[in-house]
């Protein structure tokens, strides 16, 4: 009797899962396509945001959420992620792009009707820097003059260089040349705060009583850990413009309810990298999966401090006896990765290829580092392989990748590295103390729309990049190429400081990464851009049925 | 009694003193930091981020500033949700979690004693079997496994119930069930054992003997009895069921205390850590102390003095 109502609930459950996968495999869409009634909008944005304050918290989840509530001088086009005008209309930079002069809009407010003023931001940028407040973000505007000494209490706020010419003029004086600042502004550290109301509340400023914002939307309610719903500012310049009523953001991050809350309809869309590798098959070719290279890269970082991973030949060997290719056909979302710079992003960039996959180059590099046999030959048995790991942090994903580089190895190299996970935090020590051996997986999603987001990773001695490898000729070449006025020749010079670094081997890049989202057919104006941000005031529910197969380019907003 | 729960009352505090001292130990032996995160941060502002908390402090400071805290019941702010006091989110997230412990416990504890009562009374019967055959499959059938179940058949093919979130009463039904499974199951036997040894007893014979009706037996001798290893079994029970619960909180996406338990812990948030921990090990002992009261009444054997 026990084993029968056993065995009958494990059918019956056998049964639905079968009938289930049987369904969406047929299916037009991925669940139920119902729009929600208005301009209504439900979006999974991640873990619970840290914070309403754009300046204090630096997670994506938050970053999402900031394109509804803040505006910045510029912001990211909702399909190339590149800088668009915002408050700022227009904006010219000096001849070699180390000062910028930015126009702003006349009709900017804030949500409670305040007007935007060049004042406002120069408040804004010295809030961030202020040592008291701790913005973990502040280093991005180090650029600035005099950013970095009031940062680290050594100077003084009047004497960063950014200044308010007149109310609609702003002046932000750069420390070296920088030509894409404007893409920079767009992050949200810059984006404006209101003055008023922060020194009223202090810490208290971002409670939905008190909040003010200076984006397309303004808070409604937010209750911790379940919804944070915004509503349309009226008093946003480009009001006119915005045609969603309502956002409701889900901080969520178990990926398994998100996909069971987009199938049964009761959101409309969800963040990047959420549709678990299991599913990816049986959704991929629906019309809701977002597919699209992203800004965003994975590699093993190598720990080139310790031996054997200290000679440039054994780095080079194990980067050249992984297959690239099939890593990313396994891995199925993502592209293959033979550089630092992500492929497929920046289309002028001249990206350096770094080395191919040739295992016999690698063993013959290994045999000529000292591992070899009698014959002169490498030897797998000489090789030191138990005293290095491939470290990552606990996940499902994270461990199939480290298993099949692994076998990667063990295929071509004969050379089988252990493996070990550990949590997020534990890992993250671990790997900025250089306290392990052999490799460690890293990923990094840039910051702002051009190759140095990844370049500079490197450009610090203080071994943050997890592998200990600093060159101040990398730092030097990078420097001069941002002195470099023109984009494309800058670029090359990037291109140059690029292969110098591979060419040094301190990573083996894995892949670069496929944005991995869903949203409805109902839901336009949302594109897979390469950042993975969305300005929200391009988005809109289609409720004619008939449009929902063409994906119109948005109506960017003109001076 | 009344000395006997003040004097349990007392003992509280310098338990729940010890718990949290082993708490705050265990956080400060994990490596990493509420700020540690895929980017690294710059050593200038790594020193502004120590200055601002007080992390370069002496250990006693902290650890004499986190036990005033918790005497005076302020627990201060989360490190990771900016602005926010511990204090608001356990009066946000409690009851979320209350709520759903409660219907569970209460659903729990409705069908199981029904029919591990049952089952007892009619022992060896179908009715013995099957309800003692479905409580095994409820035991072994862990909540990861049977949310996922229930979200399939109820919300993804059927779409009768929504998959997750929090709202109205319908979002309360998947995880209510969820919860309710695995203690349903335990009550079932558990009530069912109690039973046995009781009706076997010889003060249920005399009962009979004295010619009352089987109901009266029943209701008025065995249950009472018969029970006493469920009511030991709900103290702690009730206490986790009502401070949330991780895996259901988490798979139905609820803004209870056991989502704020598991980050708090994997964002090193210390505050919130030590507030949860506070709050769960007096939940743990109240409720322990009920149960014991609870005896006093159900069974005349056990008296206090």
């Amino acid at each position: 009797m026990k084993k029968l109502s056993l065995l009958a609930l494990l059918s019956a459950a056998a049964v639905t899962i079968a009938g289930c996968g049987a369904k969406a495999q047929t299916a037009e869409y991925f669940g139920k396509t119902e729009p929600p009634s208005g301009q209504e909008m439900r979006y999974i944005t991640g873990s619970e945001p840290e914070s309403l304050d754009p300046q204090v918290s630096t997670g994506q989840p938050e970053a999402r959420v900031y394109l509804a509530l803040y505006e910045g001088l510029t912001e990211y086009h909702p399909v190339t992620g590149e800088a668009m005008p915002a408050i700022a209309e227009r904006w010219e930079p000096n001849a070699d792009n180390s000062e910028f002069t930015f126009h702003l809009r006349h009709n900017a407010r804030f949500s409670n009707g305040d007007p935007i003023t060049a004042g406002d931001f120069v408040y804004t940028l010295r809030r961030g820097l202020a040592p008291a407040l701790a913005a973990r973000a502040a280093y991005l505007a180090y650029y600035i003059k005099g950013a970095q000494a009031y940062n680290e209490g050594r100077g003084r706020a009047e004497d960063i260089g950014i200044q308010a010419i007149d109310d609609f003029t702003l002046k932000i004086t750069l420390t070296q040349p920088l030509p894409f600042l404007d893409g920079l502004m767009a992050h949200q550290f810059f984006r404006v705060l209101p003055q008023k109301t922060i020194e009223k509340y202090g810490d208290a400023w971002t409670e939905p009583a008190h909040i003010v914002t200076s984006g397309a939307f303004k808070v409604e309610t937010w209750r911790h850990y379940d919804r944070l719903i915004l509503v349309r500012d009226p008093m946003n310049w480009d009001a006119a413009r915005v045609k969603l009523d309502r956002i409701t953001f889900y901080p969520l991050e178990d990926v398994t309810t998100m996909m069971n809350l987009y199938k049964a309809g009761e959101v409309d869309a969800v963040y990047n990298h959420t549709v678990p590798y299991a599913w990816v098959d049986q959704i991929r070719h629906l019309p809701d999966y977002m597919d699209k290279p992203e800004v965003a890269i994975e590699y093993y970082g190598i720990n080139t401090t310790k031996p054997p991973m200290n000679d440039l030949r054994v780095r080079k060997a194990f980067n050249l006896a992984v297959d690239k290719s099939a890593l990313a056909e396994y891995r199925r979302v993502v592209k293959p990765l033979t550089s630092f710079t992500p492929e497929g992003i920046f289309p002028k960039y001249p990206r350096p290829t770094g080395d191919g996959f040739d295992p016999q180059r690698g063993r013959d590099l290994l045999a000529e580092a000292g591992f070899s046999g009698a014959d002169g030959k490498f030897d797998p048995s000489k090789f030191p392989a138990s005293s290095l790991e491939i470290l990552y942090n606990t996940t499902e994903s994270n461990k199939q990748t480290a298993e099949f580089v692994q076998a990667q190895w063990k295929q071509n190299l004969g050379i089988t590295i252990p493996l070990k996970n550990m949590e997020w935090k534990t890992f993250l020590d671990e790997r900025a103390k250089l306290r392990f051996s052999g490799f460690s997986r890293q990923g990094w999603i840039a910051d702002y729309m051009d190759p140095y987001s990844f370049l500079d990773l490197f450009s610090t001695p203080t071994g943050e990049n997890g592998t200990g490898w600093f060159d101040p000729k990398y730092k030097a070449m990078l420097e001069e190429a941002n002195r470099q006025p023109d984009p494309q020749k800058r670029y090359e010079l990037l291109a140059k400081a690029e292969s110098y670094m591979l060419e040094a081997q301190p990573i083996v890049p894995l892949w670069t990464s496929g944005s991995d989202w869903l949203k409805k057919p109902y839901v336009k104006g949302m594109y897979s851009n390469p950042i993975i941000l969305h300005p929200w005031k391009y988005v809109y529910i289609e409720h004619d049925r008939s449009k929902w197969n063409s994906d119109p380019l948005p109506a960017i907003t003109s001076n | 009694m009344l000395r006997f729960i003040i004097r349990r009352l007392l003992v509280t505090v310098p338990m729940v003193l010890v718990v949290v001292s082993l708490t705050w130990g265990l956080i400060r032996l994990a490596p990493g930091n509420f700020y540690t995160g895929e980017k690294p941060i710059p050593a200038p502002i790594l020193k502004n981020l120590r200055d601002k908390y007080g992390l370069d402090k002496p250990w006693y400071v902290q650890y004499g500033k986190m036990i005033s805290n918790t005497l005076h019941g302020d627990f201060g702010s989360s490190l990771k949700y900016q602005g926010q006091s511990v204090n608001t989110i356990l009066k946000s997230a409690l009851p979320v979690s209350a709520t759903i412990g409660f219907l569970a416990y209460v659903l729990a504890l409705t069908v199981g004693v029904t029919f591990g009562a049952l089952a007892a009374l009619r022992q060896n019967s179908q009715l013995d079997y099957s309800s003692m055959a479905l409580a095994m499959v409820g035991i072994s059938l862990p909540n990861f496994v049977l949310g996922p179940l229930l979200v399939l058949v109820l919300s993804l093919t059927w779409y009768v119930f929504p998959p997750a979130l929090w709202g109205g009463a319908s979002h309360l039904v998947l995880p209510v069930l969820t919860l309710s499974g695995l203690y349903m199951a335990y009550i079932a036997r558990l009530a069912r054992a109690g039973m046995l040894e009781v009706l076997r007893s010889n003060y249920i014979r005399t009962a009979r003997a004295k010619g009352l009706s089987e109901w009266r037996v029943i209701t008025r001798h065995a249950l009472r009895g018969g029970l006493l290893p469920v009511v030991s079994f709900s103290g702690p029970a009730l206490a986790f069921l009502l401070t949330g619960t991780v895996v259901v909180e988490r798979i139905f996406a609820l803004p209870g205390l056991g989502n704020y338990f598991i980050n708090a812990n994997l964002n090193r948030d210390e505050p919130l850590i030590i507030g949860i921990v506070a709050f769960i090990s007096i939940a743990v002992l109240v409720f322990n102390l009920l149960v014991d009261i609870a005896y006093g009444f159900l069974d005349p054997r056990v008296r206090y003095s």
